[in-house]
């Protein structure tokens, strides 16, 4: 479970995010939607205590992420626009060490080996080194290091921009079954159409203000566009 | 966590085609060093052996003829030389390892190889001291500057943070990886300088002291832990890899390159010493002037002819000249004593100050250590100095004093073999390490701050690092 209560950050006198108030329930899929400099990485930012709030707190299963940010880390797992591998490791060791750092370093190469197929991740890709990743391939990663800590938090910022449609479409696909399993998701996208498939509710970020929070099953696909616009041009 | 993050580390710089060139090349370059120090010190051992060797057997073996002739024709004593001189030359280059003793003078040292060099075999020849002072701290560098920084460029900084590592274990892990990756390179290194040094154990005097390897190991073990996190701590609080480079090579220039060179300027500002020729005529000055001697004959002669109640000292039973020889020597060391004393005072004021600038430059107390612990340095040259010239001063009071004893008025006297054969050989014992540690007490705590201090730098800078 995710909880901002009056979330508030400045950088000197600019506010980048204004009293946020969210609570994102396991299950749900919130998914944050907002011009650029809206406000979304900074939301994001400071659930993962990367950067201090000026006012307001940010929790995560219940605890401070600024009183105990070791211990609010075990709960979340984070995927960026693009999930960054090292390069002169394969793909699985990558897996390994992120999974290591992540608290389980107990795992059996065969265990590993489950994570990637269960992200439909081709079985020779896990042994390669990651340079020829693609960036499908490497969100997918992210997905297995998720899954591989057992996150019941996820964090994405903006996960699927420049993926084609069917690697967004396989995304999309991992995403639901995790929030199916219990998981809490807060995503920053700018892609309506998945936020409307993918998403129990939508909000809509501008100036540092969630200006509009909708459930998905609320409207179509094009009320959403509508909605959306509107916002943005007052 | 610290050793998972360590060997990811390790893995991926074994990995990484730069890291090997750079690794191939200090590989090369330190066994290079090794083999001509190796070459270099068994060469000198030997020659020292047989000249050793010989200038006793010359000694014992010299003709009837009378001991003053004898004093002049003097021995020559050999500097003792540590394996741990294959590692640290020190000053031996440049100070001389052999020296001639004889009758009336403290000669200089002779062979001094620095002298003979050219400017360009200086450059082309690295010894292992400098591979280790110099050249790995610049691996150093160049392994560790983005170690920090090009995790935060590439986006993965983020992520491992959001995983919930704790910085300090990412910090350490990373600063063991690259240790263990330095140590990998120089592996083959330390087991080729353990096999020449088990070669040669024979020779030498240190032999049966492994202390002083252990020791020089740990010194540069401490030093270039000093360099891994000063590096990473760098490579974290610069806003970038680019950054950390340039202030990194800024520091290991000015550690290594141009740190000695102020400090030798500023010891000779301090406590400046007098040139070769200064010295040495202000030394002959007081030599020439013979009234203090005469004064002091005199005196001895008014004793004797007192004391044994003659008129003439062809009276006395024993050999006035032998006694003038002694008291020309006597006269002579007081003013060796008081010449060197004052001018080996100001050398060891100006090794202080080199020790104490250790603390703006740690290579300046590494290398203060590794030739001390080498016995290369100044004051263990001064120490066989100091032996090799109580040593002459002992062969000119027996000589004189068999003189004294046995020539007799208006004849020849002549003395042999069983004379010769009353002189000791030379045996110089190398100071203990343990006087080595007290000597340089001064360094040994300056590379314990900067090692306290570049661990609690490297911690901070990782705890306030921005994530992005
Ligand atoms: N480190 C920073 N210093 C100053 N201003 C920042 C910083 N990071 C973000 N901002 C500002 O905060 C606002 C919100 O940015 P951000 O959260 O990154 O937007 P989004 O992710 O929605 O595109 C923007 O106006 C941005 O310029
Ligand atoms: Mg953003």
């Amino acid at each position: 479970m995710l909880e901002a209560t009056n979330l508030t950050k400045h950088y000197n006198g600019v506010t980048a995010l204004d009293s946020l108030t969210l609570t994102v329930e396991p299950g749900e899929v919130f998914c944050l939607l907002g011009a650029n400099g809206a406000g979304k990485t900074t939301t994001i930012n400071l659930f993962l205590n990367f950067i201090a709030p000026t006012s307001g707190t940010a929790a995560i299963n219940g605890i401070d992420v600024v009183q105990q940010p070791l211990e609010t880390k075990k709960y979340v797992a984070y995927i960026p626009e693009t999930v960054m591998l090292y390069r002169n490791l394969t793909g699985l060791e990558n897996l390994e060490y992120f999974a290591a750092l992540a608290g389980r370093p107990d795992y059996t190469r065969d265990q590993l080996l489950g994570f990637f197929q269960e992200v439909g991740l081709a079985g020779d890709a896990a042994d390669r080194r990651v340079g020829t990743y693609s960036k499908g391939m490497r969100q997918k990663v992210g997905i297995a290091i998720a899954i591989a800590k057992g996150a019941r938090s996820l964090l994405l910022d903006e996960p699927t921009s420049g993926l084609d449609p069917k690697a967004s479409n396989e995304f999309s696909d991992l995403l639901k079954r995790m929030s199916d399993s219990g998981v809490a998701v807060l995503m920053a996208t700018h892609d309506l159409f998945r936020a409307k498939e993918s998403g129990t509710r939508v909000g809509i970020m501008k100036h540092g203000t969630l200006v509009a929070v909708h459930g998905t099953d609320e409207f179509g696909h094009a009320d959403l566009e509508r909605l959306y616009l509107q916002y943005m041009h007052d | 966590m610290v050793l998972r993050i360590a060997r990811k580390e390790l893995v991926e710089m074994m990995r990484d085609g730069r890291f090997r060139v750079l690794s191939a090349i200090v590989l090369a370059v330190s066994l290079v060093s090794l083999l001509a120090g190796w070459k270099h010190y068994t060469d000198l051992s030997r020659q020292h052996e047989t000249a050793a060797a010989s200038t006793r057997e010359q000694w014992v073996n010299q003709p009837e003829k009378n001991p003053h002739s004898a004093a002049h024709y003097g021995v020559y004593a050999f500097k003792p030389k540590s394996q741990l001189a294959i590692v640290d030359t020190g000053i031996d280059p440049y100070m001389g390892v052999a020296v001639w003793l004889e009758a009336h003078r403290q000669n200089e040292f002779k062979y001094r190889p620095a002298q003979d060099r050219t400017a360009v075999q200086r450059f082309g020849e690295m010894t292992a001291g400098e591979v280790l002072q110099v050249l790995l701290p610049l691996f150093v560098v160049l392994m560790t500057f983005s170690a920090f920084s090009g995790e935060r460029e590439q986006g993965t900084l983020r992520q491992l943070l959001s995983l919930g590592v704790r910085r300090r274990d990412l910090m350490m892990g990373k600063a063991l990886g690259i240790a263990a990756a330095l140590g990998l390179v120089l592996v083959p290194s330390v087991i080729m300088g353990v096999v020449a040094m088990a070669l040669t154990l024979e020779g030498g005097l240190l032999a049966g002291d492994p202390m002083r390897a252990v020791l020089l190991v740990a010194v540069y073990a401490a030093y270039f832990a000093v360099m891994i996190a000063l590096a990473l701590g760098v490579s974290a609080w610069a806003a970038s890899s680019r950054l950390a480079l340039v202030i990194l090579l800024s520091f290991w220039f000015t550690n290594s390159l141009i740190a000695s060179r102020a400090v030798s300027d500023l010891a000779s500002a301090l406590h400046p010493t007098p040139s070769a020729i200064e010295f040495q005529q202000a030394m002959q000055a007081d030599l020439d002037d013979r009234a203090p001697v005469q004064r002091r004959l005199d005196e001895r002669r008014a004793a004797l002819l007192r004391e044994y109640n003659v008129d003439t000292i062809d009276a006395l039973p024993i050999a006035f000249s032998g006694i003038s020889l002694q008291e020309g020597e006597e006269y002579a060391n007081l003013v060796f004593d008081r010449h060197y004393g004052r001018l080996f005072d100001l050398y060891d004021r100006q090794n202080r100050v080199h020790q104490l600038a250790g603390v703006v430059a740690p290579m300046l107390a590494v290398r203060s250590l590794s030739m001390g612990l080498a016995g290369t340095d100044f004051l263990q040259h001064r120490d066989f100095i100091r032996a090799a010239e109580d040593y002459r001063r002992d062969i000119q009071r027996i000589l004189n004093g068999d003189i004294v004893r046995n020539q007799k008025p208006g004849q020849v006297y002549l003395a042999g073999r069983a004379l010769w054969e009353e002189v000791p050989p030379f045996d110089y014992e190398a100071p203990a390490t343990s006087w080595v540690l007290a000597a340089y007490t001064t360094s040994l705590l300056v590379l314990g701050l900067w090692m306290a201090a570049a661990v609690a730098w490297m911690l901070r800078a990782g705890a306030t690092a921005r994530v992005d």
